[in-house]
């Protein structure tokens, strides 16, 4: 009785076999409604899994793999364009040029295709080159403002140290930001998923689970959508996991000051 | 009364004036401060730094720690003839800023490599200082992980590790109960005494914290005009010496009667300002 006045109430910090209770009883609940749901839209457990048996036959697993890899390659790309781009706005002459790249998050991906697909010699390039440029916009707009927000007494902290101004940089903008950049990677990352099926979308000639969506997508075969889905869902939580791991390795301090640890 | 005697100028605000689109914050702030040598002792310098609320404390503080430039004037340390630079006057600001992404060890390394060349022998300095500030037990945590006390004294050896004997601390009784509040006092004193040219200014409110501290306090206000109306600009409006008056180095001070009567006598002033 107590656990769940305690579970129900604001701001408490529950333990983590409580946590554990709590998300096996909402998946539970989840799976339920899923299974008893009667909207005819939504295919029953059993066909998704049969959908998904029938597509990793058709290849399901060969296409996840080269998403993986692309989405791979355009996270790494964009972590370190927009790394640097966000951490040259201690200069004030980048401040307006990333200002202005920040800003390019409005545009459309379809619009772009046309000029990366002058610039790319390949449909791996063009897709690779579409998602690095959706992703960076939104990274470099996150981490611009990490760095925007670092307090007036943490450079104090370091000059009084003696630092030179690269040496506060660095002090104070990379390593002492790290555990925050981590956080916008993570962000990030997995918007790049979102963004991968409507890469995949423009450019087929590589294949990709995208494609593979769209085209069950548009011959309605809901249960394969869904099968396709649940593949993507599950990768983009071992992908998360791996960051926060990451994160866990390389700032074990970022989680020490939190209330819910 | 105690045997002293004044040495060389460690630290000197010469004329210093500071304007902010026009109008004057700081206007021909002067002052110095003298080793003070005593027979057989090793006595550094506490100076207590008092003003009322958006007098320009703080601007005047970042300037003696060479954080920001004046106007006009200039402030010197150890008799160099340029202005102060960032890094010689250490700063401890009143929430005890450290490095996050370091350990108390990491923290305290840095800081002593910065003036310290030889990877062995500011090893062997940080070990010392975090053995004589009881922290050594502290060294592999961060600074998240410790207690407002501990975080004081880190943030204080690793100031000391890196200037050249100043210290400038930032409101450091602020919101201290008691006990805690003497345990600070001592602690400055401890500094202060650690080494003959050591110099600690104490920017604060608290008068009697201040002058139990101090061997000399500093009172920062504005003029006024015939009408009352302050005037633009403020200054150092008055020095007590401490020592002269017999208030300074005495354990029991604060329980005796004329050091609770000058302490009055600087509340006055204080409320005039």
């Amino acid at each position: 009785m107590n656990q769940a006045i305690e579970v129900l109430s604001p701001n408490r910090v529950i333990s983590k076999q409580t946590v554990r209770w709590l998300v096996g009883l909402q998946l539970l609940m989840l799976f339920f409604v899923w299974f008893f749901s009667p909207t005819i839209f939504l295919p029953k457990p059993r066909e998704v899994l049969q959908a998904l048996s029938e597509m990793w036959m058709e290849g399901l697993g060969g296409e996840l793999i080269t998403s993986f890899y692309l989405n791979l390659q355009a996270i790494a790309l964009s972590t370190v364009l927009s790394l640097l781009l966000a951490y040259l706005t201690v200069i004030p002459f980048f401040r307006p040029i990333v200002t202005l790249l920040s800003k390019l998050r409005f545009l459309s991906m379809v619009g772009l295709t046309f000029f990366f697909t002058l610039m790319a010699t390949t449909g791996h390039e063009l897709k690779l080159y579409l998602l690095v440029f959706s992703v960076s916009v939104f990274f470099v707009t996150g981490m611009a403002e990490v760095v925007a927000s670092i307090p007036k007494e943490k450079f104090d902290l370091a000059r009084t140290l003696r630092m030179g101004e690269w040496r506060v940089v660095y002090e104070v903008v990379v390593l002492g930001q790290a555990e925050k950049a981590f956080e916008v990677l993570r962000q990030n990352a997995a918007m790049g998923w979102m963004m991968l099926t409507m890469v995949e979308g423009i450019s087929r000639s590589e294949g990709g689970v995208g494609a593979m969506l769209l085209n069950q997508n548009k011959h309605f075969h809901l249960s394969a959508v869904f099968a396709i889905q649940i593949s993507i869902l599950l990768l983009g939580l071992g992908q998360d996991y791996a960051i926060g791991l990451l994160r866990n390795l390389f700032c074990p301090y970022a989680d020490l000051k939190l209330e819910r640890k | 009364m105690e045997q002293y005697t004044y040495g060389k100028t460690l630290l000197k605000i010469d004329d210093v004036s500071l304007e902010y689109d026009g109008r004057p914050i700081l206007k021909h702030v002067s002052a110095e401060i003298r080793d003070i040598v005593r027979p057989g002792c090793t006595q550094g310098q506490v100076v207590g730094f008092l003003g009322p609320s958006g007098i320009g404390k703080t601007q005047l503080f970042r300037i003696i720690a060479g954080l920001n430039k004046p106007t006009s004037g200039r402030v010197t340390v150890n008799g160099l003839d340029r202005p102060v630079e960032a890094g010689e006057v250490g700063v401890v600001a009143q929430d005890y800023p450290l490095f996050e992404h370091r350990t108390v060890m990491s923290n305290l390394l840095l800081a002593a490599r910065q003036k310290e060349k030889d990877a062995k022998v500011a090893r062997d300095k940080v070990i010392q200082h975090l053995t004589d500030f009881e922290l050594i037990d502290k060294a592999r945590l961060y600074p998240a992980q410790l207690s407002g006390g501990q975080r004081q004294r880190c943030a204080i050896i690793q100031q000391i590790l890196c200037s050249e004997h100043f210290l400038l601390m930032d409101e450091p009784f602020s919101g201290l109960d008691l006990l805690m509040l003497e345990k600070t006092c001592e602690l400055i004193q401890k500094v202060a005494n650690m080494d003959e040219l050591n110099t600690i200014i104490v920017v604060t409110h608290d008068v009697t914290a201040a002058a139990s501290v101090a061997d000399h306090v500093w009172l920062m206000g504005r003029d006024h005009d015939s009408k009352g109306t302050p005037l633009p600009g403020s200054h150092i409006v008055e020095t007590y010496d401490l020592i002269e008056r017999d208030l300074c180095w005495h354990p029991e001070i604060i329980s005796q009667p004329r050091f609770m009567e000058f302490v009055r006598e600087v509340k006055n002033r204080f409320r005039g300002l």
